[in-house]
């Protein structure tokens, strides 16, 4: 079943078109990576699912409504469809628990109650349990993504989105959270990450994407694009 | 109005020792206005600085109908104009504007009412370019989480913005309360007993300018004092890093440390 599609997507910033006519389907429960040079626009891309940037033209489908349409409630919405930010962004007046409880209270309405069983949940998923208490300023940047990660999980989305998770980490800190993420992937939510770590993308996708100048050059599976049909840009790209 | 005792002293120390002497009452009454306006102006003006700010930072995005922009851009041009105004004149001048303005129009505004509101707009629209700048400080990383999670703009700045730019904003409001325990003194145009219009009145009794005034800076410095001492305790007591003072471009500010 196919939980996202976009149509013929264009995005500029002012003048600037940095997404360039965008076809793609997302299957519900798949791993997608999508890969690229810097400036490619893998992260507008992104913004665009959860409606962080809108679109300039084109559409975008979740559930066959699109949400690039005015009645569309944007907050439910991103309730449904998360992100992991390469910075982080954790909320820094909070602690860790209620980085992860303040959603499901304000935005899904849930009780304190029930909010803080589900948060201290995946708090453990992310083995971040023992730091409930702590103001997040104090987290190293492995622990702080750790956190942002069960932030996400405990809005219990369809849809998460991660924006170079790792990218912002110490060396020694990339595998703790790539091994988080290999753990909560599952059929319960449908992945979509911007990443650098090809290992990791070769290893856990479904799907990989190829990005370069605002345009989706390749597109299939891990497969296919390391050994199959790469082109000698891709290639390069990959080292191989 | 009040009872000599004996003919004052010749010499300077004298003459300040004989006025404090015979009428510290006065000046005493004149500390309590002048506090009184500060106190109540800081914080009425930390509040409505709260309101002038919703609308200040009103942003328009290309979902907003024809009416929403409109709305959002009109609040944005009203609260910047406000700001401006308050900021581009001086506080005697709207002060005398305001009492004799309505006094025209035959409304009697008691003077100390009077006062408490010009000290409350004043401050509001330098909080409200605190406000503004506190807001503006923080990492746009915070919005963008929270609007992921599905918070909408208002619970954003509410719960997760506000709270954090507030605690950077101490030092300046408390900066504030301090600016306006001494341009309290521009509210004698309108004849508010605060604590200068005292030593006018009390300079005027003995015809000895300089003791009267010279009593009267001793005072105002130690309220200064006074009040700075206990905002460091605050702000100490908060736990804020010294860096985050921001200035206010007022008159004078004595930065909080
Ligand atoms: N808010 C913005 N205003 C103007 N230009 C922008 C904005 N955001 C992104 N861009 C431009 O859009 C292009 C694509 O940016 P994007 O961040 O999507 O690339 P990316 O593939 O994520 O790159 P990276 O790997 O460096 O994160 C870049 O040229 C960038 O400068
Ligand atoms: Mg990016």
């Amino acid at each position: 079943m196919e939980i996202i599609r976009v149509n013929n997507l264009h995005k500029s910033f002012d003048d600037v078109e940095v997404l360039t006519d965008i076809n793609l389907t997302i299957e519900s429960g798949s791993v997608t990576t999508i890969i690229g040079p810097s400036g490619s626009g893998k992260s507008t891309l992104l913004r665009c699912l959860n409606q962080l940037d809108n679109v300039t033209s084109g559409t975008i489908l979740y559930n066959d409504e699109d949400i690039t349409s005015n009645q569309t409630n944007l907050n439910e919405l991103r309730s449904k469809i998360g992100m992991v930010f390469q910075s982080f962004n954790l909320f820094n007046n909070l602690t860790v628990l209620d980085n992860c409880i303040i959603g499901q209270e304000k935005v899904l309405h849930r009780s304190k109650h029930k909010s803080i069983d589900n948060a201290l949940n995946f708090l453990k998923q992310v083995g971040m349990y023992d730091f409930r208490d702590r103001k997040v300023t104090t987290l190293s940047g492995g622990q702080k993504q750790r956190v942002a990660i069960a932030r996400t999980l405990s809005m219990n989305p369809d849809i998460i989105l991660f924006d170079e998770p790792t990218s912002s980490l110490d060396p020694e800190m990339v595998n703790d959270v790539l091994e988080v993420m290999k753990n909560i992937i599952s059929k319960d939510y449908t992945f979509i990450v911007v990443t650098h770590e090809m290992e990791f993308a070769r290893d856990v996708s479904d799907r990989v994407i190829f990005m370069e100048t605002g345009r989706i050059v390749n597109d299939g599976t891990p497969n296919e694009i390391w050994n199959i049909n790469s082109s000698e840009r891709l290639k390069r790209f990959l080292n191989i | 109005m009040f009872i000599l005792s004996g003919s004052i002293p010749k010499d300077f120390f004298g003459g300040i020792w004989f006025i404090i002497q015979n009428n510290y009452p006065l000046y005493l009454e004149g500390v309590k206005y002048t506090l009184m306006i500060s106190i109540a102006g800081t914080t009425l003006g930390l509040f409505l600085a709260l309101l002038i700010t919703i609308f200040r930072i009103q942003e328009s995005d290309s979902r907003d109908n024809f009416g929403t922009r409109a709305y959002k851009r009109i609040s944005v041009i009203m609260s910047a104009s406000y700001v401006e105004f308050f900021r581009g004149t001086p506080m005697m001048v709207q002060a005398a504007i305001f009492f004799y303005g309505f006094a025209m129009i035959g409304i009697r505004i008691p003077i100390l009412i009077a006062g408490i509101i010009i000290v409350t707009l004043n401050t509001a629209a330098y909080l409200t370019e605190v406000l503004r700048a506190g807001i503006n400080s923080i990492d746009k990383g915070q919005m963008e989480a929270a609007r992921s999670i599905g918070l909408t703009r208002g619970q954003s700045f509410r719960y997760i913005i506000f709270p954090q730019a507030i605690k950077n904003m101490v030092p300046a409001i408390g900066n504030e309360l301090v600016v306006n325990i001494k341009d309290t003194a521009v509210l004698s145009v309108i004849g508010v007993s605060e604590l200068f219009y005292m030593g006018k009145s009390i300079a005027g009794t003995y015809y000895r300018y300089t003791e009267a005034f010279v009593t009267v800076a001793i005072i105002y410095l130690i309220l200064v004092l006074i009040t700075t001492r206990i905002l460091t305790l605050i702000v100490k007591w908060i736990n804020i890093p010294n860096k985050t003072t921001f200035p206010t471009s007022q008159s004078n500010p004595l930065a909080v440390n």
